[in-house]
């Protein structure tokens, strides 16, 4: 399959967004009943910066595979597209998020997610699962056209 | 003219002409005279609306 130097790097961001916190996220959520506490600072800024380097070592072995990286029109509009959809779905899980905060304080319910720790990882998998919708949207705009 | 070259000439990717050409993408006025310029043809000899 003939992939633009753009393709290639959403699919890399997919792939490495899906595995660092796709791995991180299936640990959480797999042990949820016993351990409810929070992660450590330390912990969650060594996610994120163990991200960021991955991410940037895949972007430049990328770009330096590929020769042009110029952006134009097109790219704009594909990336201005996906971002809608992305904020769409996270504005959707922060109204949901919100709701459930006040039916568990109202009715004392003591939901999951209104847990600090149940909070955090479904911020968390919300702003993932945003991540996705952006990058795959994207690769389908660049696919289907736009 | 090859593709890359027109692209370049227009200052878009190559992608976005091949886009144009399947029509999968239209492009804005700004490129769509830029490409007429190229060509030396009227608009409406390049695109046509549907």
């Amino acid at each position: 399959m003939d992939m633009s130097y753009k393709e290639k790097s959403l699919l890399a961001s997919l792939g490495a967004t899906l595995l660092f916190f796709g791995w991180y996220l299936y640990g959480a959520f797999s042990s949820l009943p016993l351990n409810p506490e929070l992660p450590g600072f330390i912990e969650v800024i060594i996610l994120v910066v163990g991200f960021i380097i991955l991410e940037a070592i895949i972007q430049s072995f990328l770009a330096i595979k590929n020769k042009s990286q110029l952006e134009d029109e097109r790219d704009k509009l594909i990336e201005k597209t996906s971002s809608r959809y992305s904020y769409g779905f996270l504005a959707v899980c922060i109204w949901v998020s919100m709701v459930q905060i006040l039916l568990d304080a109202r009715f004392d319910n003591h939901l999951m997610l209104t847990t600090p720790y149940g909070m955090f990882h479904f911020l968390l998998l919300f702003f993932v699962l945003a991540e996705v919708i952006r990058f795959g949207t994207q690769l389908y705009h660049y696919r289907k056209g736009v | 003219m090859s593709q890359q070259t027109l692209a370049e000439k227009v200052g878009v990717t190559r992608q976005t002409i091949i886009a144009i050409e399947k029509d999968k993408y239209s492009p804005s006025l700004e490129v769509a005279f830029k490409i007429s310029d190229v060509f030396q043809e009227p608009l409406e000899n390049i695109f046509q609306y549907k």
